[in-house]
């Protein structure tokens, strides 16, 4: 499964950076006869304005899966530093950050992340935001979890012993005992990551019309029901890429002690 | 104490309508009533519902409930909106516009069985200026006094030669006065009527409310009193908020009987099975608006870069994306109306007078952006895929423009604040009457939209002025003319299309009754 | 998620000295207290986001021609309260909210908490099938899939089980809509009832429930028959969820000594399954059941777009696009109580199945 999964990432990754910015047709132009059925020209047929559904969904991985890898990174890195922060220290900064973290968890993501989109108007940056506000809590109380139970591990201890300061304790011995299972978790989250972006732009508040993006041209597709290529292929386009980033997630957090895999489920969406 | 009595025989009621629905079930053919007493139609439409309060109603799904429900004094036969007909009343009118004399006609009875008085009509038209909501400028300036029993006078500052096209519309529903008082019902912003209105009807029209739910549906039951000239289709009529795409799947499933919102691509699909169509243009005008605004922006306000966008728009392919039945209006007064301009030369594309005026306007690429609506249709049309045409079509010209969608909600602050750069909005007619447009003239409502101010320039000014005093329609339409025509070359705004309106009937439906003022009549679906 | 927040560090260390407090009652206690502050920070939290929000609600309230009309326009906004400086408004919400009033929205003029009384039951019912759904198929799935560990039938619960978690909801509805209701005619067309029908007396909202304490089946099959399918869409993710996190706790209890010195000492397999292992595994298990059915109340949003599912998730969509702040304050409020509100659930569950949990 793990073999399925990186080759489709692979395959969508050699399409985001080589394939579609090659393409002979350009996702943009509205020059074919509008709502044509896959046919050896237009494999996927064309959209409601005429254009071409293979090279927009070609070009769909452009947006999402970069902008996902990177809301999952920032999420990642914030949620991560809050956290250890939170488990190192303890006391009144760890009841401050884990407080909020539960204020953050109280809402449920799509709302939340629906209304912050609203607020800052529709783009897929604010989209981006929306969901990093919405996102960081679940890093950050994996990782607070992870520093506390190692940092009265007895190499930990010794180290503070030689005088080691905490930024060092954190970067030098704590670090490298955590960072896979974060990893894993995040891998994991790449997926729900392109999922709820996915799920703000066909809501409209996301990705900004003319780009082609994957949730936008599922939502596209709703008005045109019986022209059912507009919305599938895209559809498939997000789920195998989702699909891939879980078999990879999911065949690493294997390859992990058992008993650290049970404690880093990602959050349910 | 009074509700609680009051809820037994709801009970009981609701329970015997259960019943009759359930016997309907059981036959095992809820889709295909065929008329006649006791049987049920379903409409789908999307809704845009607030209120079931005729007096604070004012928009597309509110226009279709307040006509099931209340009748109006004046009204249009089928969906000819250039001539208003008598209805409750019937009306003379001074020679200059400015007193309208109505006589109420008797014999019209509320759903409670009290007859329709001048009283009733003196409240309602009062309330609707006294509460100050969404309607209240219809009847802006107007003096309403009882004369006698049977009569009263409408009494304007200016000519209002508008007036008899605006007494149709649903806001003006004349409504129980004793039952409304009796509810906290005023004449001013005290009013505290509406939650009884959501609930119950207070109306003279065919139906009542039978239940009213502003998100999902609002059912109507025939009303027993009503003694009006309209034979009802059906006695229960269920008007469901459903969206777009679903009304399609039903109505070819026989799960709905009309269907209210469907977009060309959609009503093609129709063609092929035994689900009827009904086409034609709709009252609703979508344009683009050019800053005139320097401040805003130097390019949108610059006459030869405002030639530029007009002639580089390529206006048969939007008709085309638009789907039959679209029209493309020849100003900004829609075709349906008196003082409809054809067409114009001025608003026609031409590669290269539009590049040639833009070489001359010093524009350099620079980015445009252009401000929509990204949550809003018309008719089934999205204005999102209308924007991303004009940006194709006005790329291969030369001109950069920026898509800068937003909710409705959150754009109509810059467009009613006049900040928009360039903006795709559509105008829908208040009353299906040329005197609607002038909001286009400089220093008007829409005008000032587009940073138009009252002095910006003279001609069309002056040119708004005739009009507006124009009486008799041949006078009127010559006068809408030659200002559309002067706004055409000049003005900040392109009127685009009319879109389609595409109504689908189920084939047990002999007839339906479609006006561009109330959408349909739920009482003629037969 | 408390699985994680309760970690083994996260020491309580005044927790264990209790004195004639009842440690159980303690925790609540102290539980309860967080959870009423939760709902405080809420408030304030939605206050400032749709406050943020660069637009005039007065503007989306108003029709073309009124909103040009300033006294209609400073009518309104003193009406809706908006005439006064934000933080006298933050007051005079939180002390309506105290009398249990929310307000009343900007669009329909209807009291907020009525709209949501009567969006929530919609969104409720729908929750609520997809969850039963969701265990007896999910923790089935993840005991079969435990039971033939790196077997076959294990592999493909797997890969269908993250097959459910990778499918856009928002697609999957619409092509199970196409599919099921308008090409095969299986189920009915969107909404709660067929048109014709007529809702039950209101009791709980829930239509099924209410259908047959009214004892009209016909409406109870009819609402059941529109449930199916969005309940199905929604469940395939939660479906995923459950079966993954079913099967690996049951995995960690069929470890656990105490099993093996059951089946040592000869227990049926059933006996061993029901008594030990389901008892074992069932604190993970409500967990996630607890946080799953939080996230469907709100999640559904865009299910119900697609069904005609006028439930909490649309209206909050309408409430935020249509920049009604009540409404927003409102969804928020509800939603947030519903997710401290279960989440509290789950932690007392805890409490009471796991001893050690109050212990340590």
């Amino acid at each position: 499964m793990a073999l399925v999964g990186a080759c489709i990432v692979l395959f969508w990754i050699l399409v985001a950076a080589v394939i579609s910015p090659l393409w002979s047709v350009d996702p943009l132009a509205q020059n074919f006869e509008r709502l044509m059925e896959p046919s050896a020209a237009h494999w996927f047929g064309t959209d409601q304005l005429g254009r071409d559904v293979l090279s927009r969904t070609l070009a769909g991985s452009q947006t999402s899966v970069p902008l996902s890898l990177l809301l999952v990174v920032s999420a990642l890195v914030l949620g991560g530093t809050l956290g250890a922060i939170a488990g190192y220290f303890g006391k009144a900064i760890d009841e401050t950050i884990m407080r909020i973290a539960d204020l953050v968890f109280a809402f449920p993501t799509i709302i939340l992340a629906m209304v912050i989109a609203a607020a800052l108007g529709p783009s897929l940056t604010n989209a981006v935001i929306a969901m990093l506000i919405v996102s960081w809590p679940s890093y950050a109380r994996v990782m607070r979890s992870l520093v506390i139970s190692t940092r009265n591990s007895e190499y930990v201890i010794a180290g503070r012993l030689m005088g080691a300061g905490a930024f060092t304790t954190l970067r030098r011995d704590i670090l490298p005992n955590v960072v896979s299972p974060l990893l894993v978790l995040a891998t994991l989250d790449v997926g729900t990551a392109i999922l709820l972006l996915s799920g703000l732009s066909f809501l409209g508040l996301g990705a900004v019309a003319p780009t082609a993006d994957w949730g936008a041209m599922v939502s596209d597709g709703v008005q045109q029901f019986s022209s059912w290529w507009i919305a599938v292929f895209p559809g498939l386009a997000i789920l195998s890429i989702v699909l891939a980033f879980n078999f990879l997630g999911d065949a690493w957090r294997d390859s992990l002690d058992p008993r650290t895999a049970g404690n880093i489920q990602g959050r349910a969406m | 104490m009074k509700i609680k009595q009051l809820k037994a025989p709801l009970t009981a009621a609701l329970l015997a309508l259960s019943l009759v629905g359930l016997g309907a079930c059981s036959s095992g053919d809820t889709s295909s009533p065929n008329g006649g007493a006791g049987s049920s139609v379903v409409v789908d439409t999307s809704f845009d519902l607030k209120t079931a309060d005729p007096a604070r109603e004012f928009e597309t799904t509110g226009a279709i409930v307040s006509h099931a429900i209340y009748e109006t004094l004046l009204t249009f036969k089928g969906d000819d909106v250039t001539q208003p007909v008598d209805g409750l009343a019937s009306y003379t009118m001074s020679d200059d516009a400015k007193v309208m004399t109505l006589t109420v006609k008797e014999g019209h009875t509320f759903s409670d069985g009290s007859p329709l008085t001048v009283d009733d009509v003196v409240f309602s038209l009062e309330r609707v200026q006294g509460i100050k909501g969404n309607p209240s400028f219809l009847l802006d300036g107007i003096k309403i006094a009882k004369v006698d029993e049977k009569s009263l006078t409408m009494t304007s500052q200016d000519a209002n030669p508008a007036l008899p096209f605006i007494l149709p519309n649903g806001a003006l529903g004349i409504v129980n006065s004793k039952v409304v008082k009796a509810n906290g019902g005023t004449t001013d912003a005290n009013d505290g009527a509406e939650a009884f209105l959501n609930k119950t009807s207070a109306g003279s029209g065919p139906y009542e409310l039978e239940s009213y739910d502003v998100a999902s549906q609002v059912v109507f039951t025939a009303n027993k009193n009503y003694s009006g000239p309209v034979t009802r289709g059906h006695d229960r009529v269920i008007l469901r908020n459903v969206a777009g795409p679903t009304q399609l799947l039903n109505i070819q499933a026989g799960d709905s009987q009309v269907a209210l919102d469907l977009n060309p691509d959609q009503a093609k699909e129709l063609k092929s099975g035994d689900v009827k169509l009904i086409s034609g243009p709709s009252p609703y005008m979508i344009f683009v608006l050019m800053n005139q605004n320097p401040a805003v922006n130097k390019f949108t306000s610059n006459q030869d870069f405002m030639t530029a966008v007009r002639r580089g728009i390529d206006y048969g392919k939007i008709i085309n994306l638009a789907g039959e039945g679209a029209v493309q209006p020849g100003g900004v007064i829609p075709s349906l109306f008196v003082g409809a301009l054809k067409t114009d030369p001025s608003n026609s594309f031409d590669a290269s007078a539009s590049k040639a005026a833009l070489a001359k306007s010093g524009y350099n690429g620079e980015e445009i952006l252009l401000n929509f609506p990204n949550d809003i249709t018309v008719q089934g049309l999205e204005l999102q895929s209308i924007a991303v045409s004009v940006q194709a079509q006005l790329k291969s010209i030369g001109i950069n423009i920026k898509l800068a969608p937003q909710p409705v909600a959150t754009e109509l602050d810059s467009y009613r604040g006049g900040k928009e750069t360039l903006g795709l909005w559509y105008w829908g007619p208040d009353y299906p009457d040329p005197t609607d447009y002038l909001v286009f003239t400089p220093g008007q409502l829409v005008g000032l939209r587009a940073g138009w101010a009252a002095d910006a320039n003279a001609e069309i000014t002056g040119l708004a002025e005739k009009a507006k005093a124009a009486t008799g329609n041949e006078a009127r339409q010559a006068a809408y003319e030659a200002l559309q025509k002067a706004m055409n070359v000049s003005g900040p705004f392109i009127p685009l299309l009319q879109p389609a309106k595409n109504v689908a009937t189920a084939s047990t439906v002999s007839e339906v009754s479609l006006n561009p003022v109330w959408t349909i009549d739920l009482a003629g679906i037969k | 998620m408390p699985a994680s927040s309760k970690a083994p560090a996260q020491a309580r260390p005044h927790v264990g000295k209790t004195k004639g407090n009842h440690p159980l009652a303690r925790y609540l206690v102290t539980r309860l207290g967080l959870s009423v502050l939760l709902v405080f920070g809420v408030t304030v939290v939605t206050f400032i986001l749709t406050n943020l929000v660069p637009a005039d609600p007065v503007q989306a309230a108003l029709g073309e021609q009124a909103a040009a009309d300033p006294e209609i326009v400073a009518r309104f906004r003193e009406q809706a309260g908006l005439d006064k400086p934000l933080l006298v408004q933050y007051f005079t919400y939180v002390g309506r909210l105290l009398t249990g009033d929310l307000g009343t929205s900007n669009q329909t003029r209807l009291p907020v908490a009525d709209e949501i009384g009567r969006a929530f039951p919609a969104t409720a019912e729908l929750a609520l099938v997809a969850i039963v759904i969701s265990i007896v198929i999910g923790v089935g799935l993840g005991m079969w899939a435990a039971l033939r560990r790196r077997r076959p039938a294990d592999h493909i619960i797997r890969a269908v089980s993250l097959i459910g978690l990778s499918v856009p909801t928002f697609w999957l509805a619409l092509l199970m809509y196409y599919v099921f209701f308008f090409k095969l005619r299986v189920f009915p067309g969107s909404g709660r009832l067929s048109p014709a029908a007529i809702a039950p007396p209101k009791v709980t909202g829930l239509y099924t429930v209410d259908s047959i304490l009214s004892g009209q089946m016909s409406t109870f099959w009819d609402a059941l028959s529109h449930l199916i399918l969005p309940a199905l869409v929604l469940a395939l993710y939660t479906v995923g969820l459950l079966t993954r996190f079913a099967r690996s706790s049951i995995l960690e209890v069929l470890n656990q000594d105490y099993i093996k010195a059951a089946k040592a000492k000869g227990l049926p397999f059933r006996v061993i399954i029901i008594r030990y292992v389901l008892r074992g595994a069932l604190v993970p298990i409500i967990t996630i059941v607890g946080l799953a059915f939080g996230s469907l109340l709100s999640g559904t949003v865009l299910v119900e777009k697609v069904y005609a599912w006028h439930g909490l998730g649309e209206y909050a969509f309408t409430a935020a696009t249509k920049l009604d702040l009540p409404a927003v304050m409102g969804v928020g409020l509800i939603v947030g109580i519903v997710y401290i509100g279960i989440n509290f659930i789950v932690d007392v569950l805890y409490g009471v199945i796991d001893p050690r949990v109050r212990i340590q």
